[in-house]
């Protein structure tokens, strides 16, 4: 049961592949809330849709791979770039001429693409534990992710053979790490299930997709001109801090550190992310009610 | 009686900050025993909610009191034993009637002519001594998970003596004097887990348990004879002078009291029963916007009374 249905939905097909959007609210402007990684699917915005409905207009979608979005198993849907675009194909569908973007971890890139490649289209961009890098050599996995796993520690998990044996002890595992707060049982339990309802064999081939080395995202920032929000947790282990920082500090915009939150800080910290967000969209330039 | 500082060994937890603070507050003191009220909000009529047994004090009602007191005016107190209140080291002032005549204290205390009460577990059994024997002071009564002896406990927890040494530290074993004595957060803890059955309960047992440690448990042994001094019968007698409107409200996988004493409640005050579905003994505080709604509707059934 959800605090708040859709007042609308629908689907956009990209080259076969259909995404599943919602529309709620009617206020100024649209914050377009994106998805992130396939793992979970825009339910993870559950603790803000109700509260920004009643202040804004709101568009969520499911990525490729989960949610009510198709699940395509090659690599393409999965690139930055075709994720960048499938979000703009969203703003189009749902008729939403600029949009403050919203993202969660790794829908920083999205973002930012459109940032630079779409400035028009951006009003503002609100970044969550952005997971870009922005600095050589972050992201890459030791052990690697292609090879059998010889342990299960740990992130020795992060593994695609790992994933095809034991995707729910994956899965938990990994929800674990991001959320490190007391009492996050619930979050977790939550977002299994969301991990659930896609499938190894999805995750793979996502990871197949490209994904913007720093050198890309540094120039993105360059491009990009629309005011900034980065909201980073200061015990994020997903994502450290200092990423946070640096793309505060690469695009000119403003960084809240919330002490003692994880890497999802919009789920164990909705009320300071709500209103954090909300402060931002009603400070942009045209961006009040009105 | 004479009241009795904290003894040493128990610490006032560093507060959490809360979501709204009291408009006024203030100790009420009766046989040298003091306990600590707060008001919140000026609606119509006054809602009293009233402490449970000693172990927790009056934030246990705090997912209600933002909420209440933006309807109604809203009053609480620590009960005898806990928060700021007095801690008696005496079995005989943790009985219902003291319990109640504090209750009725802080009604006059507040200027406070008339009130819905509410309460939780063992505050039914003042909560319904006060509205027997002052029915002019009471508009209706709501009974969150009542501990009332009108229908048999769950079968474990008649298994061991409260008062004997025992052997076994194991389950229910656990509510027994000795061990309290022995490790009292290995009890709290147990007994917290128990009353919080519901998936996700880790922050309010983690409350819970805060606000245990911050009474001994020599207190909790005199609070816990005092209520072993409450009979039945007398009980029954009170149930049948009630002429208010009441309501019950308790989870069917309540594994402190069984929810057929809540049913028997309902049935001995002629009330209406709400069942909570899947929830434990504590539903204020794992369920908060269905209560806080039963709550409303009910105070605002009774129509409009002054104070």
């Amino acid at each position: 049961m959800r605090a708040r249905e859709p007042d609308s939905e629908g689907f956009v097909d990209r080259d076969g592949v259909k995404l599943h959007f919602e529309v709620l609210g009617d206020g100024e402007p649209t914050l377009l809330l994106l998805p992130t990684w396939t793992i979970i699917h825009a339910r993870f915005w559950k603790a803000q849709v109700p509260y920004l409905a009643r202040h804004f207009r709101v568009v969520t979608y499911d990525g490729p791979g989960n949610g009510g979005s198709d699940r395509p198993l090659d690599a393409g849907p999965y690139g930055f770039e075709e994720q960048a675009r499938a979000a703009a194909a969203v703003l189009d569908a749902t008729g939403t001429d600029r949009a403050v973007v919203v993202s969660l971890s790794m829908g920083a890139q999205w973002a930012l693409w459109l940032m630079a490649n779409q400035p028009e289209q951006v009003l503002g961009s609100v970044f969550i534990g952005p997971a870009v890098a922005l600095e050589p050599g972050v992201g890459d996995l030791d052990p690697p992710f292609d090879e059998p796993y010889t342990s299960t520690d740990g992130w020795a998990r992060y593994n695609r053979y790992y994933w095809l044996d034991h995707y729910q002890d994956f899965l938990e595992f990994f929800f674990g790490q991001c959320f490190t707060e007391a009492h996050s049982t619930k979050q977790i339990e939550d977002s299994v299930g969301w991990g659930l309802e896609t499938s190894p064999e999805v995750l793979i081939a996502e990871h197949a997709g490209p994904e913007p080395d720093d050198a890309t995202a540094r120039g993105w920032c360059a491009a990009s001109r629309c005011p900034v929000l980065v909201i980073h947790g200061g015990d994020d282990h997903i994502a450290a801090p200092r990423h946070g920082r640096a793309l505060a500090e690469a695009t000119g915009g403003r960084l809240v550190v919330l002490e003692g939150a994880g890497h999802i800080p919009n789920a164990r910290d909705p009320v300071r992310v709500n209103r954090l967000i909300r402060e931002f969209a009603e400070s942009l330039p045209g961006g009040g009610p009105g | 009686m004479t009241a009795v500082r904290a003894p040493s060994g128990t610490r006032p937890a560093a507060e959490q900050t809360r979501a709204r603070y009291p408009d006024a507050e203030g100790y009420v003191e009766r046989d040298g025993v003091r306990v600590f009220w707060e008001r919140y909000g000026d609606g119509e009529p006054t809602v009293f909610l009233l402490p449970t047994w000693s172990i927790v004090h009056s934030r246990f009602w705090k997912c209600q009191i933002p909420y209440l007191a933006r309807h109604f005016r809203v009053l609480t107190f620590d009960g005898r034993g806990n928060g700021r209140a007095d801690r008696p080291t005496t079995a005989e002032a943790y009985t219902e009637r003291e319990f109640a005549a504090d209750a009725l204290a802080v009604l006059d205390a507040t200027g406070t002519r008339r009130a819905a009460l509410v309460s939780l577990s063992c505050g039914a059994l003042w909560s319904t001594l006060l509205a027997a024997d002052h029915p002019d002071r009471v508009d209706g009564l709501v009974y969150l998970g009542p501990a009332v002896g009108l229908a048999p406990p769950h079968p474990e927890r008649a298994v061991h003596s409260f008062l004997e040494p025992l052997d076994t530290d194991e389950g229910w074993a656990r509510y027994n004097q000795h061990y309290w004595l022995r490790d009292y957060r290995g009890f709290l803890e147990f007994f917290f887990a128990r009353c919080l059955t519901e998936p996700h309960s880790t922050k309010a047992q983690e409350d819970c348990v805060a606000w245990a440690l911050e009474m001994a448990p020599e207190t909790l042994i005199a609070s816990e004879l005092g209520l072993l001094l409450c009979e039945l019968e007398s009980f029954q007698r009170q149930c049948r002078r009630i002429r208010c409107p009441t309501l019950v409200i308790h989870g069917d996988e309540d594994a402190i009291r069984p929810h057929a004493q809540g049913a028997a409640l309902a049935a001995a005050t002629r009330g209406r029963l709400v069942t909570l579905a899947g929830a434990g003994h504590l539903p204020q505080a794992r369920d908060p916007v269905k209560v806080n709604l039963l709550i409303r509707e009910f105070v605002e059934s009774l129509g409009g009374t002054g104070r």
